[in-house]
């Protein structure tokens, strides 16, 4: 999964209008960033990648750009 | 991890009791906002819950469900040889709430009688436990009773918590059958999972504290992923099927995307998933049974299903079961209102 595909799927988690977020967004001002979308979060890193994202480096993400980080995505440069 | 082998004992019948009073979307609404209330019911699946009143307990759920069982099963009470109640929200600190419930079910003295204070896994715990008593202690019958009352637990307020949980109770008949097929179980325990799922006041601890829910979802939601597949794969490799073999897997009920991400994870079709939490919302140990007499009651009546069981939480603690259950004579979810009995069919 690209960089792309990835933000578009964080997109419509997040009930975004596609190719709202780019990566440098802060999670403090997504509306609709909270517990629930953490576990959404969670299980669409799982679903798409394979990997189990630790909840302890989960809540230290401040950005966009970390939660890419965090799933092994390549961060928008 | 803890892998069993039990055979000889069979699974009679199943009963949930739900209170009466019930919370919808637009009480959530009218409490945290109405996109507030949307996006909780978009993403956890969970549209009402009942809850109890504050002169309800786990025990009068418990209660009603196990009178209900014993009749329709044509059981009398004093053929129970153990009754086993699995709750974290019992009437007292003491005496444990099971041997009220062994007074007023009016069981023998002969009986065996014990609490277990477990939460989301207790129900594969509770039947672990009372499937393998059953048969090391010659007993003949036993009673599984299970539930919570969480909502009582918890701050109505706190809107990371209090959207989630029901309170509910289920009864849970078992026999011995020497023609019964055997029950493979796994079960494990990581009590580094204890600060995440807790209610840290009102124990001896810090007695004078608020009785609180505090749940850490994203720790919860790790934790699980982390375990619960592993887990199921173990308990079908013990139990030597494939999922192909298995005719539901009912899960722990709490939050729809998970049920549907873990059976997806594991290779459970979306036909063979129970997702049954819309009207309940996460009931703790009482999950899994109220799923199974919510959406399983026809198939369960009528004839044999082999089911995949897995309950997971609060310790953290997990359980996973395969299990061959039915034909049952009796498979219903009741209200303790109207103690009506829906979706049943008497065998």
């Amino acid at each position: 999964m690209n960089t792309t595909d990835f933000l578009l799927a964080l997109d419509e988690m997040l009930e975004l209008d596609p190719g709202t977020l780019t990566g440098g967004e802060a999670l403090e001002d997504l509306e609709n960033w909270d517990s629930l979308a953490v576990i959404s979060f969670i299980a669409l890193v799982d679903e798409k990648l394979g990997l189990v994202v630790e909840g302890e480096k989960l809540v230290k993400a401040k950005t966009v750009a970390d939660l890419l980080s965090l799933a092994g995505v390549a961060v928008p440069a | 991890m803890v892998a069993s082998v039990i055979d000889g004992v069979r699974v009679a019948g199943i009963v949930s009791c739900l209170p009466g009073r019930r919370e919808t979307l637009d009480h959530l609404a009218a409490r945290f906002g109405e996109e507030t209330a949307r996006r909780i019911g978009k993403a956890t699946g969970i549209t009402a819950r009942h809850l109890a009143g504050p002169d309800e307990c786990t025990s009068d759920l418990a209660e009603h469900a196990a009178r209900h069982l014993l009749d329709r099963l044509g059981w009398a009470a004093d053929t129970v040889d153990l009754l086993i109640l699995v709750t974290q929200t019992p009437d007292h600190l003491l005496p444990a709430s099971g041997l009220l419930l062994h007074r007023r079910l009016g069981l023998a003295t002969s009986a065996a009688v014990f609490d277990m204070g477990l939460g989301c896994s207790g129900y594969v715990y509770g039947l672990w436990t009372a499937a393998a008593l059953l048969k090391a202690a010659g007993g003949r019958r036993a009673l599984l009773l299970a539930g919570d009352t969480t909502s009582r637990v918890l701050d109505p307020d706190d809107r990371a918590v209090a959207p989630l949980f029901g309170d509910a109770a289920a009864a849970t008949a078992l026999e011995a059958d020497p023609d019964a097929p055997p029950m493979a179980f796994t079960l494990g325990s990581d009590g580094a999972g204890a600060p995440y799922l807790t209610v840290p006041g009102g124990g001896m601890r810090a007695p004078d504290d608020p009785k609180h829910l505090f749940m850490d979802g994203t720790q919860v939601f790790a934790f699980t992923l982390r375990e619960v597949p592993g887990s199921l794969k173990s308990v079908l490799d013990l139990a030597g099927w494939s999922m192909a073999d298995v005719g539901r897997v009912v899960l722990h009920q709490a939050n729809a995307q998970m049920i549907r991400h873990l059976g997806q994870k594991i290779g459970a079709s979306p036909d063979q998933t129970v997702v049954a939490l819309d009207n309940h919302g996460n009931t703790s140990s009482a999950s899994i049974p109220l799923a199974i007499t919510d959406a399983l009651a026809g198939p369960l009546t009528s004839g044999p299903l082999r089911l995949l069981l897995s309950g997971f939480g609060v310790g953290w603690s997990w359980g996973s079961a395969a299990v061959t259950v039915g034909p049952l004579a009796v498979c219903a979810t009741m209200s303790l209102d109207s103690s009506t009995a829906s979706a049943e069919t008497a065998g």
